[in-house]
């Protein structure tokens, strides 16, 4: 025993230096931490590496708690929700039960025409001076863009959005929350880390919440389209309060699609994802997409809507990078390399197959 | 904060935790000495690294595991017949969890739900107030009604058990909170 003594194990003690290790970091937690106590845990540390080891173990696993933020974005009360709260989306798809009936309509016609180039900016609800530090204040400030127009926006929290055309978003800043009502089109949403206030864009139907994480938010009808390029968000249904309905949690490369009561979510390269928000540069990217689709992504950004003539036109596969707000040269280039032929009459363009 | 070894030391032998405690299970009879084991291969590893850092800090974390379990039974005076294990680590290697299973996106934030799930009630509830609310040690003490020595407790409960949760738990194990088992403990106060 002698010559091994100091390696010679003793049983449990491994158990007592973790939790004395656990203890170091629940004082450091407290926040009053002096140099003295500094060099108490040096000379701790000191004595023995196995005091450092366990300590670095806790730190790390209790540092990797931080990230429960993300989980907790947008969770109305306080305290820990339920157990099971989160539900991880079983396979591909996730069924939402339920979701508020009554659904706003936006319609584009009461958009006004006259705005070709920029956006239109309101400044609205300024409920006097104070602005949104007041506790109650909030300031509501409206965005919209002209169709063929896209448009950066840096917000007041240090977060940027973009619009995409013919878009219209009401960004909404208290000291709680930054919420965004998204009621028409697209924008895309590079979030800043904040995570006393969630960021959260409501679509009426839906609310998509954010800790510091790139993603986009798109309507179109009824449909709802979220693509997430960086961190995670989480999409839930909005309903009276925290219910038991499971939240879908939406990491980076994900791309989720609500139709109705169904939310699919795929999960797709992250250069796959991205492709689908390089309308911010201008350009639309499809690959093997059908002239249909094509045709409705187009018409987004343009007055002069291009129009599918018959199915087999409509089901002709494209791919390829193009100007959004060129569809002229768009229909050139399908005349030359595809069996289409193009009507041009007023404000539609006719795509037939021929 | 953290030197270099501290984070290589996170970021390559922690997340092999799962994996060599299941290792050490194989090869060594006496399950009430694999915490002592794991920690004794952990410091180990510290060591020889912070001299040179293995290249292959996965390989060397388990040869290390092995050297140490071939010490021990040449230390020890009478050799148990049952306690020499197959030491041969190449059959665990196989099924283990990769660092980008463990700490990747959703899998990582979900297992992170995981472990807060399976932490004791009120334990539960002082790391949601501390970690997500942001509240102060004394701030969760008076939402609580509790007492701030009671709360220092706590975060130093859950960050055991959290940790043993986002290291060391295997995916086939039961999802239900572990009872009160570490009140034992607090009688040791480092000051």
């Amino acid at each position: 025993m002698n010559a091994t003594a100091s390696t010679e194990p003793v049983p449990g003690r491994s158990q007592e230096i973790e939790q004395c290790a656990a203890e170091w970091l629940a004082r450091l937690d407290r926040g009053v931490w002096s140099d003295i106590d500094d060099q108490a845990l040096q000379t701790w540390f000191g004595t023995d590496t196995a005091h450092r080891v366990a300590f670095l173990r806790l730190q790390a696993a209790w540092r990797e708690s931080d990230r429960l933020q993300a989980l907790a974005a947008g969770l109305r009360d306080s305290g820990p929700p339920p157990r099971g709260y989160w539900l991880s989306p079983a396979g591909e798809r996730v069924m939402l039960t339920r979701r508020n009936p009554p659904q706003r309509a936006h319609r584009r016609t009461g958009v006004p025409k006259f705005a070709m180039t920029t956006l239109l900016l309101i400044v609205g609800a300024l409920a006097g001076g104070a602005g949104w530090r007041n506790y109650t204040r909030v300031d509501s400030t409206r965005y919209q863009t002209a169709l063929g127009a896209t448009q950066n926006l840096p917000l007041a929290d240090g977060s940027e959005a973009t619009l995409s055309s013919d878009s219209r978003i009401e960004v909404r800043l208290s000291r709680h929350q930054r919420k965004i009502a998204l009621q028409q089109g697209e924008a895309f949403f590079s979030v800043a880390k904040d995570p006393g206030r969630p960021f959260v864009v409501d679509t009426g139907t839906h609310q998509v919440v954010a800790v510091g994480t790139r993603f986009a938010v798109r309507r179109d009808g009824a449909d709802l389209r979220v693509v997430v390029t960086e961190g995670t968000v989480r999409l839930e249904p909005n309903g009276n309060g925290r219910s038991a309905q499971p939240a879908a949690l939406l990491p980076a490369g994900s791309i989720a699609l609500v139709r109705g009561d169904a939310v699919l979510v795929r999960h797709v390269a992250l250069q796959d994802a991205e492709r689908l928000l390089d309308w911010r540069q201008g350009l639309l990217a499809f690959r093997n997409t059908t002239l249909a689709e094509v045709a409705a992504e187009f018409n987004r950004y343009n007055a002069r809507k291009l129009v599918i003539g018959d199915p087999a036109a409509g089901n002709l596969r494209i791919g390829g990078s193009f100007r959004a707000d060129n569809a002229t040269a768009f229909v050139r280039l399908l005349e030359q390399g595809f069996p289409v032929h193009a009507d041009e009459s007023g404000d539609r363009i006719v795509l037939r197959s021929r | 904060m953290h030197s270099a070894l501290d984070r290589w030391f996170i970021d390559e032998i922690l997340v092999h935790e799962a994996a060599l405690v299941r290792y050490l299970e194989r090869c060594w009879s006496r399950r009430d000495e694999i915490h002592d084991l794991r920690q004794e291969v952990y410091v180990r590893v510290y060591e020889a690294a912070g001299k040179a850092l293995p290249t292959q800090p996965k390989s060397f974390l388990f040869a290390s595991a092995r050297h140490m379990m071939t010490d021990r039974l040449r230390r020890s005076r009478v050799v148990s017949i049952e306690s020499m294990g197959d030491f041969e680590p190449s059959h665990v290697l196989v099924d283990d969890v990769s660092p980008e299973r463990w700490c990747g996106g959703r899998q990582g934030l979900m297992r992170l739900a995981d472990a807060f799930d399976r932490l004791p009630d009120r334990c539960r509830e002082v790391v949601w107030l501390r970690r997500v609310e942001e509240r102060s040690q004394k701030e969760v003490a008076v939402r609580m009604g509790i007492s701030e020595k009671t709360v220092e407790k706590h975060i130093a409960k859950g960050m055991r058990l959290l940790a043993d949760y986002l290291y060391g738990l295997r995916d086939d194990a039961p999802a239900q909170p572990v009872a009160e088992a570490n009140e034992r403990d607090e009688r040791h106060r480092v000051d």
